[in-house]
């Protein structure tokens, strides 16, 4: 609001009088106030107490050089648009000018439709550049707010739904027959899983706009895998899957957030599980080299089509063809690979049809832990 | 004829009031309701419940901290167990928050949408069967 309502403050730092004056009474017609300065140090002082828009520098001066003003001011007065006075205009010190933070320079001599064009040039791109700021800053509040406000009032009905569910089945379930039960067991389903695919969203929006909580520490990634073999070994032995682990006794530590980990790994080992049949076998296999270590993740299931293959980390995508039973949230493997990625670390994914999927996750080696203790005992 | 245990819920979800007291008076409780955190403390005091179910997250965040201790505060809410009442998942911008050393007793902390097999448990093991 000031910057628009306010005139614009130009500052001249110059140590020709005339130049300074000349250029004052050109800039004042134009509606700036103006500041001038015949010394650089006098000039940063002005500048540092008056925060002026747009700077006029001439590059030669005594004492202290224009270069040096620049640099100084560029970085101590917020947005401050610099203008290079030159008399010897060349290539080589306009770059020089540009790279200390200049926004355009005005060889001498010059004329006064050349200042007021350039001055105004600089300034509208001053305004252009808060302005940009100002909506990047209110779009990413608006975004954080977004998901307050869906974690809320998003998952609230959903809650209540289930809730409901749960107090129908308590007052009321030994009543029920077999057809009603199953009706009311498929909407406590369907409920959930909407559920769990807006936990999925918001944790994908938190990654993306870096509010998710993440704590980064050394881990032992055996203890991250058994943890997430134990969660999903019931459901694998429901399905009559078998879930086998091949990890070598020693390994690097790598460094992660736990929690984050074992949610890949669970998600991986789940989407196995739906896409293998009974009697089939999901295999986790660990290797480490000096700067990798990788966690292949096999699955003798029906495999995915070849060209679908560069597909399947986006969000909602489905493979086609695929029993339409088969339902998630359509986000638990855009999940992994955001996780992966804030991990440094990647994951890809191989397969034949018919034959079964490999997901391969890598993570780089922990720096720290790798140098004090180089192989951990599992 | 024994006499029911009154258990007051507080929460500004009509519906999650509702679906919880079905359960809790399937269970053989008593059940009140409040859907504000200052009608709640109201209630505590005109009712002298055996036991109180409150939400985290009501009108502001913290609202149901302030009723907690409210409660606390009041004679017959010093020995009482209270069970708070939480939809907020953990990865959200509330994961900060954590309660003071100093904070009032929490006997328990519900995670919404709780089982009705469950809850009448954590009920029954508080008060000690109906």
């Amino acid at each position: 609001m000031t910057d628009q309502s306010r005139k614009p403050l130009v500052l001249i730092i110059d140590d020709e009088e005339a130049l300074r004056d000349g250029c004052r009474q050109v800039l004042e017609k134009c509606g700036y106030t103006v500041l001038t300065a015949e010394l650089g140090i006098e000039g940063i002082n002005l500048a540092r107490q008056h925060e002026p828009a747009l700077a006029l520098v001439d590059l030669k001066m005594p004492n202290m050089s224009g270069m040096e003003i620049m640099e100084i001011l560029s970085q101590d007065i917020p947005d401050i648009i610099l203008i290079m006075i030159t008399g010897y205009a060349s290539i080589v010190s306009a770059v020089e000018a540009m790279q200390k933070g200049a926004h355009d320079y005005l060889p001498k001599p010059f004329n006064p439709d050349q200042l007021r064009v350039l001055v105004k040039r600089g300034l509208d791109h001053r305004t252009l550049r808060i302005e940009a700021r100002k909506l990047k800053e209110e779009k990413d509040q608006m975004q954080k707010n977004f998901i307050t406000f869906v974690s809320h009032e998003m998952r609230s009905p959903l809650v209540v739904i289930r809730q409901y569910i749960e107090a129908l089945n308590e007052i009321a379930g030994k009543s029920f027959d077999k057809d009603v039960k199953e009706i009311i067991e498929r909407c406590r389903k369907r409920v959930q899983s909407l559920e769990e695919m807006v936990e999925h969203w918001l944790d994908i929006s938190r990654i993306e706009n870096g509010t998710l909580a993440q704590q980064k520490v050394s881990l032992r990634l055996p203890s991250i895998i058994a943890r997430s073999v134990e969660e999903m070994t019931p459901l694998c032995r429901k399905k009559g899957i078998s879930l086998e682990t091949n990890i070598p006794k020693k390994l690097p530590e790598i460094t992660g957030d736990g929690e984050s980990l074992v949610r890949v790994f669970t998600n991986i080992i789940g989407n196995a599980t739906k896409y293998t049949p009974a009697g089939g076998k999901i295999t986790l296999t660990v290797k480490s080299d000096e700067y990798y270590t990788t966690v292949n993740v096999s699955d003798t299931g029906i495999g995915i089509p070849h060209d679908q293959l560069s597909l399947i980390f986006e969000p909602f995508f489905r493979c086609k063809g695929k029993d339409e039973k088969i339902r998630g949230s359509g986000l638990g493997l855009t999940f992994c690979k955001k996780i992966m990625e804030s991990h440094n670390g990647g994951i890809e994914a191989s397969s034949r049809e018919g034959e079964g999927t490999t997901f391969v996750l890598t993570f780089p080696a922990s720096i720290n832990t790798s140098k004090k203790n180089p192989l951990q005992a599992c | 004829m024994t006499i029911k245990k009154k258990i007051l819920l507080i929460d500004d979800d009509k519906d999650f009031l509702f679906a919880t007291k079905l359960i809790l008076e399937k269970g053989g409780y008593e059940v009140f309701m409040a859907e504000d955190g200052k009608t709640g403390v109201e209630m505590w005091k005109s009712i002298s419940p055996d036991l109180a179910i409150i939400d985290m997250m009501m009108e502001t965040w913290g609202e149901g901290f302030s009723v907690l201790n409210k409660i606390r505060a009041t004679d017959t809410g010093k020995d009482t167990p209270l069970f708070m009442l939480s939809a907020v998942d953990l990865q959200g911008p509330y994961n900060s928050f954590e309660p003071p050393p100093e904070f009032p007793k929490v006997n328990k902390v519900l995670h919404k949408p709780i089982k009705a097999d469950d809850l009448l448990q954590f009920v029954a093991q508080e008060l000690g069967g109906k």
